[in-house]
This record gives C-alpha cells, structure tokens and sequence, in this order.
C-alpha cells in the first residue's frame, strides 16, 4: 500500500492499467498502445501500468470515478470492490497510490473516501467472519442469504486478509471454549 | 517468518489457560503432604482439613486424582457474577473483572464443578458476560483510527480474541490516511487558499 519496493502487496497494487493522455509527440514508443503505429502522436489516450504512468498526465479511473464515488457514498456495504479492480485486486492499494501520484489539489474529493469505505465496511467483514467462524464445517452459504453471498464475493483482497483473520481467530476462540480437557491432565 | 499470518500477531487460547494456571487458588486437601520445592517456589504443607493455596495447575491436578477440594475463587459465585453482568448491561464501558477471568473460570467449571454451587447457573452468567462484552467489542470497530482505542478492563482472553483484527485494521487505517509527502500543514494553508 506504502510504495514499498520490497512488498509484494504494492507489487500486486500496482498491477492495473490507467488511461494517460499525451500531449508530446513521443517517437518509438507506439508499442505501448498496442498498436502497429510506431511513435505516438500528440493528443491520444493510451492505457499505462501504473509503474510507467507515473510522469504522465492521466485521469481518474473508474474505480474511484465519480459513480463508484457516489455508490461508495449511498452505500459502501452494495459495491463490489473485487469487481472494481479485479480478481485478487487490491482496491485500497491502488486507490492510495492514486492519490499519491495525484498532486494533493485534484485529489481532495478522494482523499476521504477509501478510510471511509474501510470503516464503513469493516463491521459487516468482521460479523461475517465470526458468523463462519461458528458454523464450524457445517458448510458455507445456504442461509446466510445472497446479500451476505455478494458483499463477500465482493471484498478486495486487503480485506479478504483481514475477513481470514477474524474467522481464525474466532475459530480457535471457540475450539477452546468448547473442547474440555479432563482427558488432558 | 515461517509461523501462519495468525499466529504472528497473538498467542493461542491454550498458552493463556497455561500462564493463568500459575495463580493460586485456595483448596482443601483430602490428602496430607510435606511442604514442596517447586520450580515457582514451595507449596504445603497439606494437612487435611486445612485450607491451603497451592498453584492452580496443581490444584487441578490433585483435583482430578480426587486428592483435594477446591475453594472457587470470590469472584465466583452467581450473586458476584450477576451483580457484574447487570453492571456490564447498564453501561457502556467494560465492568472489572479479574484480568484472567475467563480461563480460570472454565478451567475450575470443567473440573471442579461439583466443589461449586449452582454450576450451570454460573455457565450461563459467564456466557451472557461474554456476549455482551463481545458486542462491545464489535461496536468499538466502527470508531477504530491509527492511533488508539480504548478498551479498558477487558480481560486476557478477550483481548487476545480481538487482537488480530483490531492490530491489522489500524495498519490498513494507517497507511489509507497517510500522507507520503507528510506536508499536512501547508495542505491545510493551500485549503484556505482556494475557498
């Protein structure tokens, strides 16, 4: 999340595409588009890792746009961030490095919104997994309900990490809780 | 490290239940038994029907070879616990409890519960305690920050329980609000600048 060169969580991060306009002619460089032609003319819109975009002109991306932003705001428990980013994607990572990359100014609508979206959803991560905690290995799902399903299926890898977290160590609360170890002494 | 994610940031229920048998607790010796050098120092002498305090391991120990009966500590009884539940459910701050309630209490429940009145009683105080004390906890997420939460008077096993999700989403929190350039100062006189 910190743009550690060392942890592979800033590795995985960084691995989304932003949409960069250019405003020089660059020659030679055509292959980064993916394209036949062999120098980028001057204004277009070419699609960069995050690593290169860094000098680069480039908009917001649509996971932090402004219609994620709104939903994050009506609701931040509906939104799917791992459909936002991806499989395995780091929606909280990539959002900070955003903001990192952005000078402070254009930034500012953003600045609040994922420390938000963490906290807001945090609870309900935490519930669920003490909820699966308890069930033990009676088997997921069933019950619990689609909205439960979906917020799951929808949790950024970050918070996956925090979800297996909780559920572990709920789990071995309760595995001590229960076992009686007469047998034991 | 080679240890698995959750074992890094906490110890196990069971090495808990390991430290808190080191207190003492108070028996009544079926047995008699010279005084004893023990690592933690020397126990005894037993001398039936004196009573006599003896490390709680060891009390169990004798307990399950039917040698001694155990004196449950003052704390636990159902007039002390239900006078500390109704305490717990009336505020919103966490009621006092001796730090290493729960392990002792389920240890000694496990296997002295005949030495005590009302076993069941007690079982069912000590898990309405443990709800509502968890439901506290759960609340206390929704104001976590990077610096600090409050939770005083929560005891070993609850702490430990929590641990885990409360160290690892101050650091998500943390590094979410951070400013890499730590230039919070000028931001705020730039922020007057525009409005």
């Amino acid at each position: 999340m910190d743009r550690d060169y060392f942890s592979i969580e800033s590795i995985l991060a960084e691995n989304q595409k932003i949409s960069c306009d250019f405003k020089v002619d660059i020659p030679e460089m055509g292959h980064l588009g993916g394209g036949n032609e062999r120098d980028i003319k001057a204004p277009c819109r070419i699609p960069l890792p995050v690593w290169l975009a860094d000098w680069a002109e480039f908009t917001i991306p649509t996971p932090f746009g402004p219609r994620v932003r709104n939903a994050l705001k009506a609701e931040a428990r509906s939104v799917r961030l791992s459909s936002l980013v991806g499989a395995g994607g780091m929606w909280y990572g990539y959002g900070k490095m955003i903001m990192d990359m952005k000078s402070a100014y254009s930034t500012r609508p953003l600045k609040h919104v994922s420390p938000q979206t963490f906290r807001n959803r945090l609870m309900e991560v935490v519930d669920q997994a003490q909820h699966f905690a308890t069930l033990g290995s009676l088997g997921a799902g069933g019950s619990s309900g689609d909205t439960a399903q979906s917020f799951r299926e929808g949790l950024d890898a970050t918070e996956r990490e925090l979800f297996s977290l909780a559920q572990e160590s709920a789990k071995r609360t309760k595995r001590w809780y229960e076992e009686s170890d007469r047998g034991r002494r | 490290m080679s240890l698995p994610q959750s074992l890094r940031t906490t110890v196990t229920p069971p090495e808990l239940e390991l430290i808190a048998s080191e207190q003492l607790v108070e028996i009544i010796p079926l047995v008699s038994m010279e005084r004893t050098a023990f690592i933690s120092g020397a126990y005894g002498p037993l001398r039936p029907p004196n009573k006599c305090k003896i490390p709680l391991w060891m009390a169990l120990n004798l307990k399950l070879k039917k040698k001694c009966h155990i004196v449950p500590p003052d704390w636990l009884n159902v007039d002390d616990l239900q006078a500390i539940l109704n305490k717990e459910t009336a505020s919103n701050a966490y009621s006092e409890v001796p730090f290493r309630y729960v392990e002792i209490a389920k240890v000694l429940l496990d296997v002295a519960s005949e030495d005590m009145p009302q076993p069941d009683k007690i079982r069912y105080l000590l898990k309405d305690l443990r709800e509502a004390r968890q439901a506290k906890c759960r609340d206390a997420l929704a104001l976590i920050n990077h610096s600090d939460v409050k939770m005083t008077n929560l005891s070993s096993m609850e702490l430990n329980e929590v641990r885990p999700v409360f160290v690892q989403s101050m650091n998500i929190w943390t590094k979410l609000v951070r400013d890499p350039t730590e230039n919070y100062i000028g931001e705020v006189e730039e922020d007057e600048r525009v409005s």
